[in-house]
């Protein structure tokens, strides 16, 4: 009954052999091979009863195309748009801290004193924005105090740092809004003067410091060097030269 | 078997799942002895193609309504069978119910439609 095999095959040229085509074309040739059969049966010739089967079976355009559809939409399923990995690197964190919060805590307290010195010499700037003044210049000093302590005491730790594409920098710009718009809220509930511009100038330090942290390590700074040789060595060396130096690469 | 088909195969279409169904209820059957079956129940009135059965198959059988198995070797090779599943039988009962209440609602509107002419 080779007829009918090339006659089944022949309907699904074009189309990929998955297991599913295959099993249809098995299908289809065992079950025109048993109609076949049975024409001959009632006295058919074998020519005639392959004739009479393929035409009684019909166009099987249809049934193949439902087996074409199915290809393209296999590989078009996972074309959805996926949020990208995070990235992370490894970088030496207290060294990264401590430039990340001198240079950003550096930016918003200059600029607050600068605006504070303009505001004096104009008359703008009140008592209580001067108060607002040194509490947040006291508050970037005590973070820039806090990130040396930490130097001091793990001078080498290596940790993984994520690397932050645009979408993940909108968090610590919706927060300093948030900041911005608290101190606000605030300014006009307690009605004192407009004080609250401190607040914003001072809390611009927060996203400054993620996007001074994304320059440094996309520049290349602080990161840990990548080793060739088994990891244990090399970061228990790396660790001793710390710790009798403090110097870490 | 004729190869005409006298009874407009549109008004069969909606029912060949229903069709399938019911003679898959009984027992498991492959395609051809479907289609067979089908030639002897309207006495040659009706043909069911096998492209049109084995769309339905697989239809039926991404709904869980049907299963399939090969069976036993053949003159032509494996021979695949089908076999109701318990949706399938839900199915079927419903759609039964629902073929005898359009039936007779039909067959008054028609014929009210008729009379008034």
């Amino acid at each position: 009954m080779e007829a009918i095999k090339y006659y089944v095959k022949g309907a699904f040229v074009g189309i990929a052999e998955t297991p599913a085509v295959v099993e249809q074309q098995e299908e289809l040739i065992s079950d025109l091979t048993a109609k076949v059969a049975d024409l001959v049966a009632d006295g058919r010739s074998k020519e005639e009863a392959l004739g009479m089967a393929i035409a009684s079976m019909g166009d099987l355009s249809g049934l193949v195309k439902e087996f074409a559809t199915e290809e393209p939409a296999v590989p078009a399923a996972p074309a959805e748009p996926v949020a990208p990995p995070a990235v992370f690197v490894e970088a030496y964190t207290a060294r990264l801290r401590l430039h990340v919060v001198a240079i950003s805590v550096g930016l918003s307290i200059g600029a607050l004193f600068v605006l504070t010195i303009l505001g004096v010499s104009t008359g703008a700037v009140n008592g209580a924005a001067a108060a607002a003044d040194m509490l947040l210049g006291i508050a970037g000093l005590a973070w820039i105090a806090y990130t040396v302590r930490v130097i001091h005491a793990k001078p080498c730790v290596v940790e993984e740092v994520e690397l932050r594409s645009g979408a993940n920098l909108r968090n610590p710009l919706l927060q300093w809004i948030g900041v911005c718009i608290f101190a606000l809220l605030a300014n006009t509930i307690i009605s004192g003067e407009f004080w609250a511009w401190t607040v914003w100038v001072g809390a611009t330090a927060w996203p400054l410091s993620f996007y001074v942290e994304q320059r440094l390590l996309a520049a290349g700074k602080f990161l840990h060097p990548k080793v060739e040789a088994p990891a244990d060595s090399v970061s228990a060396e790396s660790n001793a030269a710390c710790t009798a130096t403090s110097v870490c690469a | 078997m004729t190869v005409e088909t006298p009874i407009s195969s549109d008004l069969i279409r909606g029912h060949i799942d229903t069709i399938v169904l019911g003679l898959l209820s009984g027992q498991d059957r492959y395609g051809y002895e479907i289609c067979k079956q089908v030639g002897i129940l309207s006495d040659g009135d009706y043909e069911l193609k096998e492209p049109t059965l084995y769309s339905a198959f697989r239809r039926m059988e991404a709904a869980g309504l049907i299963s399939s198995y090969w069976g036993e070797e053949s003159q032509g090779g494996r021979r695949k069978y089908y076999r109701i599943a318990p949706e399938g039988r839900e199915t079927y009962l419903r759609n039964l119910e629902d073929w005898k209440r359009a039936r007779t609602l039909i067959d008054r509107l028609v014929s009210g439609e008729s009379e008034k002419e």
